[in-house]
């Protein structure tokens, strides 16, 4: 019976926050476009930005320091995954195996991928594409990997995974100190040299972003060892 | 200069995060003590050169605002900064030596201690809506690995429902900048504030989602329930630095947008809600404090009643002459700085208590206070702060709020004000009680190193003392903000 009443109660307070919500958005239609006003900001600045692309331009010049937070974000979301792993390797010895026609189709599909991703990362600067892009694809390729039980013992949560983690984030991070050295503003590029050094950013954080997904696909959840806290250590 | 101090304050934790994740705890925890001392010098920099020359905005990339993202370095938010430099390198002291080294995992705390500190120090000079979203996702993220390091199963099971809690805190704010954003055309706090000149429907509800998500987040009555379990199933340094001041950074956030856009948005009803949420908040959350059996779930719902203080903000800074808002924004900062360190203070004391008896109940403190007088004192000047008695901080803001009450004509929360520190006294005297209990045998407890129970001592000085020098703290918030735009 209260459960019920709960139950009822939720749906009413869902019900109520659909209208307002319909309701605010229908008034913001109805609002003449005061936005304008940023997009001609955005165009104005474009051809400084060092991509001719209006979301990489945003991303990962305009508004770089939500990015480079964002990546902290995956960061630590791969952190806490390998944290809680209780594999010793990415990869499940159990589950290799030899079958000779899931390997000839893999063959085809990993360069493929491979290949997508680096295009993907290419294309960012002028039409839709980029690291989150590119990172996805290549994490679908260790997924399939490991799906189809190729070995992929070097993905340890060792040292070289925890590099390939914050690789893209350290080259980021480290852009973004030159330009407060040089004298300009935190994460300001060098006149000139946006365009390349963004690339440089990118391909970096693919590389990271894959990693991050696999890593966080791969960990198991639970380690069975209790580590509540409760006494002296030991 | 100052560019340079900007650049070094973003950079430290960030780069430390990095560098402490590829290293091993040892290792980590050495370079961690630079990382502190460094982190500190540029606060205490910042916020000098800040009293000496006034606030300024700092633009990121050198793209200003409305394109590009503008950090609004003024006397709060370098307040606040210099006190998060003081209680995480407190915590991060104290885990070094709380930690066990000899535990596989225990080497992600440090890069996961660094990013929640540069989240904090994101949101304390975020001048963006957006970018406080990304500080708070970085916060909230940072914090549920700390709680759940070990990935034990009920450690596990708190940080869940702390992650759903969070997350649905970030979707409504999220949402709120969404709906903002499409009325104003712009992410910047002083772009929207500037824009909401009158009433507007879809704003209102924009402001209402948000505050009802970071109330969520900022564990406000009754969306406070994922608190006490998160709180204290975490290691004693972690559940310092998350009472301390993780929950602060989420009300931060609601008083920032609230004093920008709740005037123009007439929004008086909203702010007599959060007032009476918060009201509620502090006699449940004493009231349970009262009855937890285990030590540290008394110091988690304490900080659920404590946290229920800062949002008579609302109600005591809306509709009232500009002086009475003044006094209740001065007595909240003061009420979150007088927390923070009184809190950390008593839960890194809660921690060497449960590290020397073995156990986390509050039964067994019994005969603590002959042999193990020092972290008990630390846990009992911590409470002078939270039941509010001078000279202390928590007396200063309470003082102000008092005052603030009174003046506006709104006593009643005067009343929430007496009862709530009195059942603050009602709980800390339990936890002396129980250790006053006589034991017969000679010393049974475990000894931990001095170093451990001086941190929480100076954090609790530091509270205590808080209320003395309250006027020359103050004055810094109130310092003129040149609005000089710092970049080249």
């Amino acid at each position: 019976m209260i459960e019920r009443a709960r139950q009822a109660l939720l749906g009413a307070a869902c019900l109520l926050f659909t209208v307002c919500l319909l309701w605010a958005v229908r008034h913001l239609v109805a609002l003449p476009a005061e936005q304008q006003a940023l997009s001609v900001l955005l165009s104005r600045w474009l051809p400084d930005s060092g991509v001719s692309h209006p979301v990489t331009a945003v991303l990962l010049n305009f508004r770089s320091y939500d990015t480079l937070l964002e990546i902290g974000v995956l960061v630590i979301a791969g952190m806490v995954g390998i944290s809680l792993a209780r594999t010793s390797a990415l990869e499940d010895p159990a589950m290799r195996s030899a079958d000779p026609l899931l390997h000839a189709l893999l063959r085809l599909f990993l360069p493929l991928l491979v290949l997508l991703a680096g295009w993907l990362l290419w294309a960012g600067s002028s039409r839709p594409g980029g690291a989150f892009q590119a990172g996805a694809l290549l994490a679908a390729a260790g997924v399939l990997g490991r799906l189809a039980g190729l070995p992929m013992a070097f993905l340890r949560p060792g040292t070289l995974l925890r590099a390939g983690l914050v690789l893209g984030f350290s080259v980021f991070l480290l852009i973004a100190l030159l330009g407060a050295l040089d004298g300009r503003a935190f994460l300001a590029y060098p006149p000139g040299l946006a365009g390349a050094l963004i690339l440089v950013i990118e391909a970096g954080l693919s590389l990271s972003i894959g990693m991050i997904l696999l890593a966080l696909f791969v960990s198991a959840p639970v380690a069975p060892e209790e580590d509540a806290d409760g006494g002296p250590p030991a | 200069m100052s560019s340079l101090l900007m650049a070094g304050l973003l950079f430290t934790p960030l780069a430390w995060a990095v560098l402490c994740l590829l290293l091993a705890f040892r290792a980590a925890r050495l370079a961690s003590v630079i990382g502190m001392l460094l982190q500190m010098a540029l606060s205490l920099a910042l916020w000098a050169w800040v009293a000496e020359q006034g606030g300024f905005f700092y633009h990121l990339g050198g793209w200003a605002p409305p394109l590009g993202i503008g950090l609004r370095v003024d006397g709060l938010a370098v307040t606040f900064v210099l006190l998060t430099a003081l209680v995480g390198a407190a915590c991060g002291l104290h885990a070094g030596l709380y930690l066990d080294p000899s535990r596989p995992w225990q080497r992600y705390f440090w890069p996961l201690f660094w990013m929640l500190w540069a989240g904090l120090n994101a949101v304390w000079l975020a001048g963006d809506l957006f970018n406080l979203y990304v500080g708070l996702e970085l916060i909230t993220l940072a914090a549920v690995g700390l709680v759940v390091l070990g990935g034990a199963a009920p450690a596990l099971e708190a940080a869940l429902r702390y992650l759903f809690a969070a997350l649905i805190g970030s979707l409504a704010y999220l949402l709120g900048v969404a709906l903002l954003y499409a009325e104003f055309g712009s992410l910047s706090l002083v772009g929207v504030g500037e824009g909401a000149g009158s009433a507007s429907p879809a704003a209102s509800f924009a402001l209402l989602i948000m505050l009802f998500g970071l109330a969520v987040k900022a564990a406000l009555f009754p969306g406070h329930t994922w608190l006490p379990p998160a709180h204290g199933i975490a290691r004693a340094p972690v559940s310092a630095l998350l009472s301390g001041l993780v929950v602060k950074a989420a009300f931060y956030v609601a008083a920032r947008v609230w004093l920008e856009l709740g005037p123009a948005l007439e929004a008086a009803v909203v702010g007599v809600l959060l007032g009476v949420a918060g009201s509620a908040a502090v006699c449940w959350g004493s009231w349970q404090a009262l009855r937890q059996p285990q030590l540290k779930l008394v110091v988690a719902w304490s900080s659920v009643a404590q946290i229920g203080y800062l949002f008579l903000l609302f109600p005591l800074s809306h509709g009232v002459p500009e002086a009475v808002s003044l006094q209740a924004q001065q007595g909240v900062t003061l009420q979150v700085i007088s927390h923070a360190l009184a809190k950390s203070a008593m839960f890194l004391a809660a921690g060497n208590l449960i590290l020397s008896v073995r156990s986390k109940r509050v039964e067994a403190l019994a005969g603590v206070s002959r042999y193990l007088p020092l972290s008990l004192f630390s846990f009992g000047l911590a409470g002078v702060s939270l039941m509010g008695m001078p000279p202390s901080g928590g007396f200063a803001a309470k003082w102000l709020l008092l005052q603030a009450s009174l003046a506006s004509g709104q006593w009643w929360w005067a009343a929430v004000l007496l009862v709530g520190g009195l059942l603050a006294a009602a709980y800390v005297f339990r936890i002396y009680r129980a250790s006053f209990q006589e034991v017969e045998e000679s010393d049974p407890f475990y000894h931990p190193p001095r170093s451990l129970e001086i941190i929480p001592l100076v954090l609790a000085l530091l509270a205590l003392g808080l209320g003395l020098v309250a006027e020359p703290v103050l004055s810094v918030l109130g310092l003129p903000f040149g609005g000089e735009v710092l970049s080249p």
